[in-house]
C-alpha cells in the first residue's frame, strides 16, 4: 500500500475534517447523554458528580454500569472490574488503530487516546481505510463528542433538578437496562454469542443470590468470557464449521 | 455517599477507562494480541453486559420484561437504537400507569 508511506501527523486541519463527520452522530448522542444524566440523578448521585464523571470518564456504557455500585461504602473491586470489563473493547479497538498511533511520538498518542469512542473510532477505521493519515481526524470528532457528551448529561440533570418527576412513572428507573439490551442486540455476531450470553446471564443469576452484592455482575462475565472463548476454541480445531466473520 | 468518596470512585473509574484507551497501544507496541486474547475480550464485553441487566430485569418485575420485550422487538425490527428505547420506556410506564 503506497498511503501508509504518508506521514502520520497531528493538525488543526484534521480535526475539523473529523469534527465534521461526527455531526451526523450528535443528536443522538446527546439523548443518551440526556437519558444518563436522569439515570444518574435518579440513581443518587448529585449533579456535580454526575457531570465530572462524563468529563473524566467519557465511555456512556461504563458509566451506565458504575451507577449501580456507586454507593457507600465504596464496592471497590466489583466497580473497578465492572467498568475494565465493560471498557475493555477499547484495548482491541487501539490495537486495531495500531498502525497510525503507533508512528506518533509517544506524547501525542495521549490526546487521541482519550478521546476515542466507539463511535469516532469507527469512523476513524474508515477515513484510514480512505488514505486519512491525520491522528487529527479522531482528535476533532472525539472532542466534539466529548463536547456534546457533557452538554446532554448537564441537560439531563437540569431537567430532574427543574422538574420534580416521578423517575418510576415514565420508567426512567429502566433506561439503563432498556439501553443495555439496545446495545447487545447491535453487538450480537451470531451463535457463539448466544452460547456466552446464555452462559452469562444463567450465572449472573445464580450469583445474585448466592454471592454477596455485587458479584453477579463479575461472575456472569467471566463465565460467559469463557465459555465463548472455549466455544471459540473447539470451533477452531473443526475447520469445516468455519464460518466466523471477516 | 460522601463527595470525596464520590470523586475518589469516579476518578479512579476515569484512570480504569483510560488505562483501556491507551493500552491496546502499548499492548501493541510489545507483542500482538493473540486471537485467544481477543476471542476471549470479544466474549467477555457482551456477557458483562447481559450479567447486568438479566438479575434486575428479572427482579424489577412485569413492567421491566414488557419494556425489555419491546426494545427487544423494536431493535430487532428497525436497528434504531435511541426509538427503541423510547418505545420500551413507553410499554413499561404504560403498563404501570395501567397496573
Amino acid at each position: 500500500m503506497t498511503t501508509s508511506e504518508t506521514p502520520v501527523c497531528l493538525t488543526a486541519a484534521g480535526m475539523v475534517r473529523g469534527a465534521r463527520q461526527m455531526a451526523f452522530a450528535l443528536v443522538s448522542v446527546v439523548l443518551f447523554a440526556v437519558a444518563f444524566g436522569v439515570a444518574a440523578r435518579g440513581a443518587g448521585l448529585e449533579g456535580w458528580a454526575t457531570l465530572l464523571m462524563s468529563g473524566a470518564v467519557f465511555a456512556g456504557a461504563s458509566q451506565f454500569a458504575a451507577l449501580e455500585l456507586m454507593t457507600a461504602p465504596v464496592p471497590w473491586i466489583p466497580l473497578l472490574a465492572v467498568v475494565f470489563a465493560v471498557n475493555a473493547r477499547h484495548i482491541l479497538m487501539g490495537a486495531v488503530l495500531y498502525p497510525w498511533f503507533g508512528r506518533l511520538p509517544f506524547v501525542q498518542r495521549l490526546l487521541p487516546a482519550a478521546v476515542m469512542t466507539d463511535i469516532n473510532w469507527a469512523l476513524a477505521v474508515q477515513a484510514y481505510d480512505r488514505g486519512e493519515r491525520d491522528i487529527g481526524h479522531l482528535v476533532g470528532s472525539g472532542l466534539l463528542l466529548w463536547v456534546t457528551w457533557l452538554a446532554g448529561t448537564g441537560l439531563g440533570v437540569a431537567l430532574v433538578d427543574a422538574v420534580t418527576i416521578d423517575l418510576e412513572r415514565f420508567a426512567v428507573d429502566l433506561v439503563f437496562l432498556l439501553f443495555f439490551v439496545c446495545l447487545l442486540t447491535s453487538l450480537r455476531r451470531g451463535r457463539s454469542d448466544d452460547i456466552a450470553w446464555l452462559v452469562a446471564g444463567a450465572t449472573a443469576l445464580v450469583a445474585w443470590h448466592v454471592l454477596p452484592a455485587h458479584w453477579h455482575v463479575l461472575s456472569g462475565a467471566l463465565a460467559g468470557g469463557i465459555a465463548g472463548l472455549l466455544h471459540h476454541e473447539r470451533r477452531r480445531h473443526q475447520p469445516e464449521r468455519h464460518d466466523h466473520p471477516q | 455517599m460522601s463527595p470525596l468518596q464520590t470523586i475518589l470512585a469516579i476518578l479512579a473509574i476515569g484512570l480504569v477507562t483510560y488505562a483501556t484507551r491507551i493500552g491496546g497501544i502499548l499492548i501493541m507496541a510489545r507483542i500482538p494480541v493473540s486471537p485467544r486474547i481477543e476471542a476471549f475480550l470479544r466474549y467477555l464485553s457482551g456477557s458483562v453486559l447481559v450479567a447486568l441487566v438479566v438479575p434486575p430485569v428479572i427482579h424489577t418485575g412485569p413492567a421491566a420484561w414488557l419494556g425489555v420485550a419491546v426494545t427487544l422487538a423494536a431493535m430487532l425490527r428497525t436497528r434504531h437504537a435511541l426509538l427503541s428505547l423510547v418505545l420500551g420506556m413507553a410499554a413499561a410506564a404504560g403498563y404501570r400507569a395501567l397496573a
